[in-house]
């Protein structure tokens, strides 16, 4: 079961004419997604664009998205686990108690009209926020609305894309699964990758007291992390490259300033869907970017003498 | 400088089959014999095997599909061999979907030096190129997906031809690739309103008159107009369906004399109406291939084991994670392609994938002329490009072969006429099927042979009674000159070049591009093409 069934947003703006926002608030988190891709965008199978597609918003509490949507579904906090699980069951034609159901603060004649129009739908997709995947029961929910697109698919074309943003994280992950074949939490400490979030993600990490050094690039966990990972980036030497002063930065024992990338410093930006886009600096800065930083501080590095038992020699692990 | 002196040399496109003779090297080129200045290492190959390093004509290992299964599994990932990083080695790990270092020490460390990756979509060949140039050692090529471009199938429906060509050019080139890939024409295309195309006959999903039938013999056109050195690299409707060779042999006819390659052709010889009556068709499809010399094709073999399907064969895979249950992955690309993967598990009791296996095995013996079949198992799809030796060893040794079969039920055995079929390929052959075919067909002219002139790509194994074994372990391996690889390890890390084409086309067609790209595209048509400064080490090669 699960996977992930999506598509690059072209094909929404071209195709969908069914769009569910799930657990996140484009309106003012995305502010461009309804006009770029989804549901403003006049398509090439959606000719009439607005009119052509129905906007379905699943949340909690009615954000600023809901006045954009056809139809939307405030649950109560928590359940969006038991909604995803019930539209499955449904989308099966399997019998649904009432009362379980009412729980969710939603009715089983609400959800049925759901499945239809989801069935009816050309082209389905849902995007899901934070709101789903950072809530209570965390993978749980996003795996309910995973497995539920691939079910989908018996019937009509239907695909997700989880909404992803603060900045290039589409490309730090992009970029550490073709290095390591891991997207995140990777523990290189035994000289080759090893994947486990819970314990080597950096929240764990830091809260844990884990590390005794932090290298710090294009991030501000001081301003998110919980307090007492925020206290341990103080206590260790704290390596901070940042175009600006920020929370990290304040409690960090070096920053160093470096070239905004996309203004003032080239590459590439890797968009929600994977779709890499060059990035072309307009300025230019008196700050060296951060690769620059990166391979002078890889260099110093390397001049040192190397702890690993035999240097240079490749060890293969059956 | 280097002097292989004493191997016994297979060079079969110079003719060269098992005479012990000297190989001289400089400058990354095999040179001759009395150009050789003195000082030159001297590399004793007595008693050794000396063969052009291996190319593989049709593999995943670079981009969005392959980057988007290596995330989709994990767990495979963890019980993967591991490389541990040293001063000059980048760590990493192998499995089914090894990561990019990893990839270029482990093709290099069996001793092909040349790999072609068969599917990028234009939209992510920024992200493709990126990945190729962190595969190390190895020469590269890519191929760009066509088949569902609806920019040039729109141009088929209107009957504009000469523009679809000048579009397949622009394309090819904007995605700084080598050649074009036809994947389920119209079937991809098809999938985005989640059907297939199933007849090569019928108009497909979305357009009135445009059938498979027509994109195959119009790409194939179109790349013997644009004279791309590779011709169009094919995979045929119907993958993977009992009953599909009838398609495989209607796709042989539609191609009408043009060149093509057929990829993975084992998954495309299955007879049968369901899975529980498939069996072996390849002694029709080796026949019908046979007769049609323009054409080639590559193995597709399938080892027991554990595997990742991944293919821009959306449909298909859809049906496979129906039957397996399993995980799924699915990715479309806009106005382009799509692509599906599914963790997969052959299984020798299984009697679909017996009379799998046992296809693979029987369209290598049975396709007669060496220089038009070549080793591949569509790395990951019918197993991992590391597990090659595995096949050579079954293709060099019928007793072997034999007592394999013992393995499979005996349903599946009276399917398939591995049983029947005693041909044992020889060295020569072997460096046919490994390297200098698939050089051939790919228009590399300086790869898979070693006369002067050609870069000195050269593999060196000691010989062993296990031709598995033998081809397992390479003593050297020699890539452009250099001494990539010795007993095993790897001892320079070089940067391998990446192959592309550069194919006329016509001057205005950008701004017919342009409006249309704008209206269907999400990003700005000036961050569509690759920028040639993308690429770390080009090299162009000529259409003619």
């Amino acid at each position: 079961m699960g996977g992930k069934i999506t598509c690059t947003l072209g094909e929404v703006k071209n195709r969908a004419d069914f769009i569910m926002y799930w657990g996140g608030n484009p309106a003012e988190c995305h502010p461009r997604h309804f006009t770029k891709y989804t549901i403003m965008q006049k398509g090439k199978f959606v000719p009439e664009g607005r009119k052509g597609r129905t906007m379905v918003l699943v949340d909690i509490r009615e954000t600023p998205s809901a006045k954009a949507a056809d139809i939307f579904l405030q649950i109560r906090p928590g359940k969006d686990f038991e909604v995803a699980t019930t539209l499955r069951a449904l989308v099966k034609g399997q019998r649904v108690d009432a009362a379980l159901v009412a729980d969710t603060g939603l009715t089983v004649e609400r959800l049925q009209d759901i499945t239809d129009r989801m069935k009816r739908a050309r082209f389905g997709v849902i995007f899901f926020g934070m709101g789903v995947s950072m809530t209570r029961g965390k993978h749980m929910n996003s795996g309910a609305i995973l497995s539920l697109t691939a079910e989908m698919n018996a019937f009509t074309k239907f695909v997700c894309m989880p909404m992803r943003g603060h900045g290039n994280v589409t490309g730090a992950d992009v970029v550490l699964r073709w290095t390591t074949g891991y997207p995140f939490g990777i523990d290189l400490s035994r000289g080759y990758p090893r994947f486990n979030p819970g314990e080597f993600s950096t929240v764990d990490l830091l809260v844990r007291g884990d590390n005794d050094a932090a290298l710090i690039l294009g991030a501000d966990p001081g301003a998110t992390m919980p307090q007492p990972g925020i206290d341990h980036l103080a206590r260790i030497p704290t390596i901070v490259l940042d175009p600006k002063v920020t929370h990290t930065s304040r409690l960090a024992r070096v920053h160093i300033t470096t070239a905004v990338t996309g203004v003032s410093a080239p590459g590439t930006s890797y968009r929600m869907d994977e779709i890499p886009l060059p990035l072309r600096p307009a300025l230019r800065s008196p700050y060296p970017t951060d690769e620059e930083v990166i391979r002078r501080i890889r260099q110093a590095v390397a001049a040192k003498p190397a702890w690993t038992p035999a240097p240079g020699r490749m060890v293969a692990i059956a | 400088m280097i002097r292989i002196s004493g191997g016994t040399v297979y060079d079969p496109a110079n003719g060269i089959d098992g005479v012990v003779k000297d190989l001289c090297i400089a400058d990354g080129r095999i040179i001759a014999d009395t150009d050789l200045t003195p000082g030159a290492r001297t590399i004793d190959a007595t008693g050794m095997v000396v063969m052009p390093g291996g190319v593989d004509v049709h593999t995943h290992v670079a981009g969005g599909a392959l980057n988007f299964a290596r995330g989709l599994v994990p767990e495979n990932q963890r019980a993967a061999r591991k490389f541990l990083h040293g001063l000059d080695r980048r760590a990493g790990l192998g499995g089914m979907t090894p990561t990019t270092f990893a990839t270029g020490y482990l093709y290099a460390g069996m001793g092909w030096t040349t790999v072609n990756e068969a599917a990028v979509p234009v939209l992510s060949a920024r992200h493709t190129h990126e990945e190729l140039h962190d595969i190390p050692i190895v020469d590269k090529t890519s191929l760009v997906l066509m088949a569902n471009n609806e920019f040039v199938l729109d141009l088929l429906e209107a009957g504009e031809t000469e523009r679809a060509k000048h579009v397949v050019s622009w394309l090819v080139w904007a995605a700084k690739a080598y050649g074009i890939k036809a994947v389920n024409p119209g079937g991809v295309e098809a999938w985005k309103w989640g059907k297939n195309a199933n007849t090569l006959h019928a108009p497909i999903e979305g357009y009135k008159t445009v059938t498979p039938a027509q994109i195959i013999s119009s790409l194939a056109t179109i790349a013997d107009d644009l004279k791309l050195p590779h011709p169009v690299h094919l995979h045929c409707n119907n993958l993977g369906v009992p009953g599909n060779f009838a398609t495989t042999i209607e796709t042989m006819r539609v191609l009408d004399g043009h060149r093509a390659h057929l990829a993975h052709l084992q998954f495309h010889a299955y007879g049968g109406d369901d899975w529980s009556t498939m069996r072996s068709e390849s002694s029709k499809v080796a026949d019908a291939f046979n007769a049609q010399q323009h054409l080639t094709a590559d193995a597709g073999a399938v080892l027991f084991g554990d595997a990742v399907t991944i293919t821009a064969d959306g449909p298909w895979q859809h049906l496979l994670y129906q039957l397996t249950g399993r995980k799924w992955g699915n990715l479309d690309v806009e106005n382009e392609t799509g692509c599906g993967i599914v963790p997969y598990v052959y299984k020798d009791r299984n009697l679909v994938n017996a009379v799998q296996w046992a296809v693979g095995l029987e369209l290598l013996l049975l396709i007669d002329d060496p220089w038009r079949i070549f080793l591949t198992t569509d790395h990951p799809n019918g197993g991992c490009f590391w597990r090659y030796p595995e096949i050579i060893h079954l293709l060099m040794n019928v007793e072997f072969r034999k007592d394999q079969l013992q393995k499979l039920p005996e349903k599946a055995r009276q399917r398939i006429l591995l049983a029947d079929l005693d041909r044992e390929y020889t060295l020569s052959e072997i460096a046919i099927i490994t390297s200098a075919g698939p050089a051939r067909s790919l228009g590399l002219s300086r790869k898979g042979h070693l006369g002067a002139g050609a870069d000195a790509d050269v593999t060196i194994y000691p010989v062993k009674p296990d031709h598995g074994l033998l081809f397992s372990y390479p003593r050297y391996v020699i890539k452009g000159g250099a001494i990539v690889v010795e007993e095993g390890d790897v001892r320079e890390v070089t940067d391998g070049r990446e192959f592309i084409v550069h194919p006329e086309c016509d001057a205005q067609i950008e701004e017919y591009i342009r409006p249309l790209f704008e209206k269907v595209y999400t990003i700005s048509f000036a961050n569509y093409p690759v920028e040639m400064e993308r690429l770390r080490h080009p090299e162009v090669m000529a259409c003619k």
